[in-house]
C-alpha cells in the first residue's frame, strides 16, 4: 500500500545545499529576483514590474550570461585557464561596456589598495598603544 | 527643455558604480562609505535653489534601501564620487541635473545606482557554467557589471517598444520578447554556436 506522506511529486530541493553545489544543471529559480525588481525599476519599469516580466528578464540574462562564459571559454581554452580579459576582449566591439568594465575593475583595486592602507595604519595605531 | 533623467542618461558614457562588496572589513568599508555619503549629500544640499524634496528624497529612499544594505554589502551611492570620476565640469553639470530631480526621479535614480547582481549568486552560477572553481572576483565583477548593462539596454528597448504601441503602465512579457528580438538583430546578443534542445 502507498502511504506517500508527500503532498506530490518532490520539488527542486530549495536549501539542498549539497546537491546545488556540485554543477547541478538544476537552476534554482528566482535567484536574481530581488536584484532584478529594483534594477528594473531603476531602468525604467514600474516601481513593483511584474513577476511575470522578472521571471523571463532573469531566464534571458541567465541565457547572456551562459553564452558569453561559453564564447569566453571557447577564447580561453586556446590558452589555458579563463581569466578576466577574455571577457573583455568579448566586449571590445560594445565601448559603453567595456568602459565600464575598466572602470568597475580600476575601482577595485583602488579599493584594495585603499583597504590595505587602512590595514597598515590599523597597525601602527596598535603597536604605538 | 530637456527632461533632466533622460539628459542624466546620456550622460553616461562612463555609468555610475556597481557595487564592490569587500571580502573582508564589510562593515568597516560601508561605514566609511556611509560617512562620504552623508557629507555628499550635505554639500549637495547648499545648490538650494534646488528645492528641499529632492535631498529628502534621496534620505527617505535611502532608509528604504537600508534593509538591503545590511544583505547586499556595499550598495551605497557615493555622490561624491560621480560618474564623471572627478572632471569637475561633469560633476558641476551632473550636481545641476541632480539637484533638479523630482521625487520619483531620485528615487528611480538610486535604484538605478545602487542596484546590482550578488556577489555570491554571481559567482555560484559561474561555478555551475563553468564547471570550475576558479572563479576570481575581477571576474564576477565584470560579469555583473555587463550583465546589468545588458538588462539596461533590455528594459529601455522594451519601453521603447510600448512607446511605439502607446501602451502605457508595468513592462509586461511580451514587451521584453519584442526588444530581446530588437537586440538579437542588432547583434547584441551572442550567438548560440550549438542550437539549445532542452531547457
Amino acid at each position: 500500500m502507498h502511504n506517500s506522506a508527500s503532498a506530490g511529486p518532490p520539488a527542486k530541493p530549495r536549501v539542498g545545499s549539497s546537491q546545488v553545489s556540485e554543477a547541478s544543471l538544476k537552476r534554482k529559480r528566482g535567484v536574481f529576483q530581488k536584484d532584478l525588481q529594483h534594477m528594473m525599476y531603476g531602468f525604467g519599469d514600474d516601481p513593483n514590474p511584474l513577476p511575470e516580466t522578472v521571471s523571463l528578464v532573469e531566464d534571458i540574462v541567465v541565457e547572456y550570461i551562459t553564452d558569453m562564459v561559453h564564447k569566453a571559454q571557447n577564447i580561453a581554452s586556446k590558452r589555458g585557464r579563463l581569466l578576466t580579459e577574455d571577457f573583455l576582449y568579448l566586449v571590445r566591439k560594445d565601448p559603453p561596456k567595456l568602459h565600464r568594465c575598466t572602470e568597475l575593475l580600476s575601482m577595485h583595486e583602488e579599493l584594495k589598495l585603499a583597504r590595505k592602507a587602512f590595514d597598515v595604519n590599523e597597525e601602527t595605531l596598535a603597536t604605538a598603544d | 527643455m530637456k527632461d533632466p533623467f533622460e539628459a542624466a542618461v546620456e550622460e553616461q558614457e562612463s555609468p555610475p558604480e556597481s557595487p564592490i562588496p569587500p571580502e573582508e572589513d564589510a562593515a568597516a568599508v560601508a561605514d566609511a562609505v556611509d560617512g562620504d555619503e552623508e557629507e555628499a549629500d550635505a554639500r549637495s544640499q547648499p545648490p538650494a535653489s534646488a528645492p528641499a524634496g529632492a535631498p529628502a528624497a534621496g534620505g527617505g529612499g535611502k532608509g528604504k534601501e537600508d534593509d538591503d544594505e545590511e544583505e547586499e554589502e556595499n550598495m551605497d551611492v557615493e555622490f561624491g564620487k560621480l560618474p564623471s570620476g572627478g572632471d569637475p565640469d561633469k560633476m558641476v553639470k551632473m550636481q545641476a541635473i541632480l539637484s533638479q530631480f523630482t521625487e520619483e526621479q531620485m528615487s528611480r535614480y538610486e535604484s538605478f545606482r545602487r542596484s546590482g547582481f550578488q556577489k555570491a549568486n554571481m559567482r555560484r552560477l559561474l561555478t555551475s557554467i563553468t564547471g570550475s572553481q576558479k572563479i576570481s572576483i575581477p571576474m564576477t565583477i565584470v560579469v555583473s557589471g555587463i550583465a546589468k548593462m545588458f538588462v539596461g539596454e533590455l528594459i529601455e528597448t522594451a519601453r521603447f517598444v510600448m512607446t511605439e504601441r502607446k501602451e502605457s503602465g508595468p513592462i509586461r512579457p511580451c514587451h521584453i520578447r519584442e526588444a530581446y528580438r530588437r537586440l538579437k538583430l542588432e547583434g547584441k546578443i551572442p550567438k548560440r554556436s550549438v542550437p539549445r534542445l532542452f531547457r
